[in-house]
């Protein structure tokens, strides 16, 4: 008997029917706790998925302040959603992020560093971010040092984005 | 590379020469520079994209023109912002502005422009001007730095195109960001002394520049948006330092503040 299984026995004799009444009424409050425990006890049984994520985000400018962009657009790859990236150019070669990805269950919280380097009209960022926090069926998800990349069109602004590894969910 | 035989000085003319000269600083064994810099915004107003203008001056104590120039490294102050500038968006290789001139390159990579006063070592010391100093956006660097090039189309006393670089460096402190140039050795004449820069004024900035763009399957120009001025000025103002590095392995280097702008003034209306 595996656990969290409760076994309800019903010896075949002669029962009154006020007694099997009773006794149906016992086995199917057995069955209800046999199934609630077996649904407590598998929300813990469920191990954390790893997924493998490959995000790519296509971004436009939507406001600026300082030293930091305000961008916004769509993420396709292994989730799906609206993207939202606040960049922090915090000097002429290193860039800093908080990313957030709203896919339709949910939510993804990350942060990252970049080294950043402009070349003409393009300039490109390179480095890591780890996904802290998230919500509804990303609750419990958690990545560390993705891999983050991207470019942003120096005219305008936009920014295309990256985002590989692995995600815990 | 030819080398500059040092000159040296008694312990009390290097004493005056330094007492004479308070805004500079002598290093090394060779007859001190004195050096003077200038710097300004246009416009000089809190978070505008602006036009960075600098120049500096460089003589001996004597009043002599100095060593050939050999490096130069331009502090900046901190909270210069690089995010939304748009200057640079093509890049001019150095070995097409060698051999073309600017017109070999993008006007998009155009960053600004200037003069500069040069004297040959057996000169009368009036100086010689070059008129026309170009300053464009290179290829970066390895490390992913951005790159000035520095092109100075000379006529006379020499007539040479020089093309130089300066890599814009993150900095500490009150400064936030370096432009470090190599300055080239200028001949004067074949196997001859070198050629001494006196003075060099330039700009970086949208200020008499005009991109291209393809809007629509047309040509349209525009003007860049310059590099930002900080947020928040420190007290006393933007703080510009330069440090100077001669052939003779003598040092200088010089300080000015460009002012804090005026407050806005908000209208009310009623």
């Amino acid at each position: 008997m595996g656990e969290g299984e409760v076994i309800v026995v019903i010896t075949r004799s002669f029962v009154s029917p006020r007694a099997a009444a009773a006794g149906g009424l016992i086995g199917a409050t057995a069955c209800a706790l046999a199934l609630c425990a077996s649904g407590a006890s598998g929300a813990s049984a469920v191990a954390a998925r790893t997924i493998s994520l490959n995000e790519t985000g296509h971004l436009h400018l939507t406001s600026h302040h300082g030293f930091k962009l305000n961008e916004q657009g769509t993420a396709s790859g292994t989730i799906r959603g609206s993207i939202y990236i606040h960049l922090n150019v915090t000097s002429t070669n290193r860039v800093t992020a908080e990313v957030n990805i709203y896919p339709h269950n949910g939510s993804l919280t990350g942060y990252g560093t970049a080294s950043y380097r402009s070349n003409g009209g393009q300039a490109t960022f390179s480095g890591t971010l780890s996904i802290s926090r998230g919500t509804g069926s990303y609750a419990h998800a958690h990545a560390s040092r993705l891999s983050f990349t991207g470019t942003i069109q120096r005219s305008n602004d936009a920014t295309t984005v990256h985002l590989n590894g692995k995600l815990s969910v | 590379m030819r080398h500059r035989a040092a000159a040296t000085l008694t312990a009390a003319a290097a004493l005056s020469a330094c007492a004479a000269a308070p805004a500079t600083t002598a290093v090394g064994a060779g007859v001190p520079e004195q050096a003077s810099l200038h710097a300004s915004f246009s416009p000089n107003r809190l978070g505008a994209s602006t036009t960075i203008s600098f120049g500096f001056h460089l003589a001996t104590a004597e009043g002599l023109a100095p060593p050939p120039l050999t490096s130069v490294v331009l502090h900046m102050p901190a909270g210069m912002n690089y995010t939304l500038t748009t200057l640079g968006l093509a890049i001019c290789q150095p070995a097409v502005l060698q051999a073309k001139g600017v017109r070999g390159c993008s006007p998009n990579s155009r960053l600004g422009s200037g003069s500069a006063l040069v004297e040959v070592p057996f000169g009368t010391g009036s100086g010689h001007e070059i008129p026309e100093i170009q300053a464009l956006m290179g290829p970066p660097t390895r490390n992913g730095d951005m790159v000035v090039l520095f092109y100075a189309n000379g006529q006379t006393p020499v007539f040479a195109q020089l093309v130089f670089a300066g890599e814009v460096l993150p900095d500490t402190g009150a400064f936030g960001s370096q432009l470090a140039t190599t300055v080239p050795l200028i001949p004067s004449v074949p196997n001859g002394p070198d050629v001494s820069i006196v003075s060099v004024d330039s700009t970086i900035g949208p200020s008499h520049l005009t991109y291209y763009k393809h809007v629509h399957g047309r040509l349209r120009s525009f003007h860049p948006l310059g590099i930002g001025v900080p947020e928040h000025c420190p007290r006393g103002g933007f703080p510009f330092t330069a440090s100077f590095v001669f052939q003779d392995g003598s040092q200088a280097s010089a300080s000015t503040t460009v002012p804090c702008p005026p407050p806005v003034r908000h209208r009310h209306h009623r």
